[in-house]
């Protein structure tokens, strides 16, 4: 069943993938165990759109399939059996109110087993200071698709040095971020695909990338 | 120098410079095509809210920023956000439908429409305009749309959206003074001709066209749920974009019959789509938009949003010399090799490079580029976005111009 599931994720059925993953559930099968195969799963998709195969389409679906069964499957798993690997404050820059991108990067984040905290779009310096204030996250993330939002995440960057939030890695994402925008910003990495910038929180944390 | 001669022996230069560019032929230098963004409202110290609601500011600082910044083409233009929408609804009248492409800050307040956002509104008077879009179609209202796209829009659709359509008493009122709004608008709009040519920019009368899924994306579904509609429901999105085609091509043509030989279509949901899926549900009824017009001797400006590597060869569908193509972060050297000999390739400078580049590196990146696209002509420089952030230095922008015409000759 694992294996249907799996199949049906990567692709692309999404009426399958639910079926099979509620089959799983009602048949009594371990809500761990399936967390683990859809997060195998998203791996597998976020490969292939870095090998080109894949597209945006099957991002945004992927990430739609994975909450649909994560909905499922949360619920059945107790707080401290989710294990999570590092804890994300995300936000789309001020001025900025694109937010699919986000969303598709915290999808395939949480899928590689991090925690997100999603402050949304349009936010403000202060606005980020204070939810790393709040959440002590292990990375700050920040979506920018906007030539207007690049300064706005400049000042973020200085921000959270001026608050001495010097803590958390500061990683830049979105389609208007490249290596220019990431020195110029002074965060820490930059990524315009979600695979990828997955990858490159784990190497900012220091956890081995494995296959 | 550009100061000996006249604004109209200038205005003559640079049209022919564009012209032979679109026309895949070599000019006298690779043209350079105009663009503005939040730095034109900065420069000229006004504020984003005057710059979508005071005409006059606005036309001042249009007039400063094209006047400091020669570009080939006039590059500054005044406060506005898509509305194409308005532009479905009112394909069925001619002489109409091209007025309301855009929702300017004044018609925003007319409208009450909950697309858009607007300095000194609902957002800050420095912010710059946001177009947030949103959802105001179920699924199961394809049927409506694909049985008669103009009346479920006019009808069902723009009533959601604004608050001032709500009623059929309130939407006479706003009607009546959108209509008032409009002709403000159309004397900015002649003010501005007078600026453009005053400073010798050519004419380049330019309508506009929509790719008929964005239609849906933008301002129907929502940009991410129809991507996961061409999923769930792919019969019905693409009757839909059948059936919305006539109403875009109605429109677009209704810009032609004012004398408009150009339309810049902007595209949202290339970069999305897979080529499977953008060859089944977008290109073909987007080709057919372009054809139309073509026909009727209007050519195409096609922005190529995003990423369009992986949808190039489609290109080649059209007639030589159909218009031209500008991309955004597409490999222009690469699009250039593809499409050499067929059509007119636009854009190559990374917006962040001017944003935060020097002009050093600007007028060193210039020189590489160029060499690798000036050959055979059929080329025109721009930034990849049209829109440079407030804090842009000017003098990068210099730089760029300066560098096209050091390295741009032929
Ligand atoms: C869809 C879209 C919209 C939708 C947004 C819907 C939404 N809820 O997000 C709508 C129609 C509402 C919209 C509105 C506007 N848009 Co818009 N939009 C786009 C478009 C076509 C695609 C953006 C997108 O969704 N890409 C797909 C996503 C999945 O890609 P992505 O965000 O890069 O995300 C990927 C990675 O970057 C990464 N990622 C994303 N975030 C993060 C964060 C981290 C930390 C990491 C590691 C990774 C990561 O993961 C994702 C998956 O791989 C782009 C053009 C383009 N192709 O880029 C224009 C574009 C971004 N928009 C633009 C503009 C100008 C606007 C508007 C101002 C209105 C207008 N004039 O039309 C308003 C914005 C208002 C504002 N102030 O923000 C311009 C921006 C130009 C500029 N000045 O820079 C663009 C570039 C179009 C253009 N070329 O002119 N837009």
């Amino acid at each position: 069943m694992t294996e249907k599931i799996f199949n049906s994720i990567v692709g692309m059925e999404e009426e399958n993938a639910l079926k099979f993953a509620k089959e799983y559930l009602n048949d009594g099968g371990d809500p761990q165990k399936l967390l683990d195969v859809c997060r195998e799963a998203m791996d597998e998709v976020g490969e292939k759109f870095e090998k080109g195969e894949y597209f945006l389409s099957e991002l945004l679906l992927s990430g739609e399939i994975f909450k649909g069964i994560m909905d499922l499957t949360l619920p059945l798993l107790k707080e401290s059996e989710v294990e999570t690997i590092g804890k994300i404050v995300l936000g789309t820059v001020q001025d900025d109110i694109h937010d699919i991108g986000k969303n598709i990067f915290k999808a395939f984040a949480e899928a590689a087993g991090f925690e997100v905290i999603d402050i949304g779009v349009d936010v403000p310096e202060e606005k980020f200071v204070e939810a790393v204030k709040e959440h002590n996250p292990d990375i700050v993330g920040m979506s920018c698709l906007i030539t207007a939002g690049i300064n706005p995440m400049k000042r973020t960057v200085e921000a959270l040095k001026e608050a001495g939030l010097t803590g958390a890695k500061i990683i830049i994402g979105g389609g208007r971020v490249d290596e220019e925008i990431k020195e110029f910003s002074g965060a820490d990495a930059w990524a315009d695909d979600a695979a990828r910038g997955v990858r490159l929180c784990k190497e900012l944390l220091g956890l081995g990338v494995e296959g | 120098m550009a100061i000996a001669v006249s604004a109209e022996q200038l205005a003559k230069e640079r049209l022919t410079r564009v012209e032979a560019a679109i026309n895949l032929e070599e000019p006298d230098r690779v043209p350079i095509w105009g663009f503005g963004g939040e730095i034109v409202a900065k420069y000229a110290g006004i504020t984003e809210h005057d710059m979508n609601y005071d005409s006059e500011k606005a036309l001042m600082a249009i007039e400063k920023f094209a006047r400091d910044f020669p570009f080939d083409t006039l590059g500054a233009g005044p406060g506005g956000l898509d509305g194409r929408v308005f532009c479905v609804a009112f394909a069925e009248h001619d002489d109409l439908s091209p007025l309301v492409t855009f929702i300017t800050g004044p018609l925003h307040d007319i409208y009450g429409d909950k697309y858009t956002r607007f300095p000194g509104r609902e957002i800050s008077e420095n912010a710059t305009a946001q177009f947030r879009g949103g959802t105001f179609m179920e699924p199961d209202e394809y049927d409506q749309l694909i049985e008669d796209p103009v009346g479920f829009v006019a009808e069902t659709i723009l009533p959601r959206v604004c608050k001032n359509l709500e009623t059929p008493r309130d939407a006479m009122a706003t009607w009546v003074r959108v209509g008032m709004q409009l002709q403000k608008s159309a004397m900015q709009g002649a003010k501005l001709g007078e600026i453009s040519a005053k400073l010798g920019y050519p004419m380049l009368p330019m309508g506009w066209a929509y790719a008929p899924l964005d239609i849906i994306g933008d301002f129907l579904r929502g940009v991410d749920k129809v991507v996961l509609d061409i999923h769930r429901y792919p019969d019905k999105v693409k009757k839909a974009t059948e059936a919305l085609k006539k109403p875009i091509i109605d429109y677009a043509l209704a810009y032609a019959r004012m004398g408009n030989k150009y339309a810049f279509i902007p595209l949202h949901l290339n970069e999305y789509l897979s080529p499977k899926l953008y060859k089944e549900f977008y290109w073909p009824t987007l080709k057919e938009v372009i054809l139309a017009l073509y026909e009727e001797g209007v050519k195409s400006i096609v922005f190529f949003e995003g990423h369009h590597e992986q949808h190039l060869e489609t290109i080649l569908d059209l007639p030589r010399g159909w218009g031209i193509a500008y991309f955004e972060k597409t490999d222009v050297v690469k699009a250039k090799e593809v499409l050499k000999d067929h059509t007119c390739v636009m854009g190559g400078v990374p917006i962040s490079l001017i944003a935060s580049g020097t002009p050093e590196k600007i007028d060193e990146f210039v020189k590489d580029l160029l060499e690798k696209v000036k050959p055979g002509g059929g080329f025109i420089l721009t930034a990849g976005v049209g829109a440079v952030p407030a804090e842009t230095p000017p003098e990068n922008i210099t730089a760029l111009i300066e560098a096209v015409e050091k390295y741009g000759k032929y």
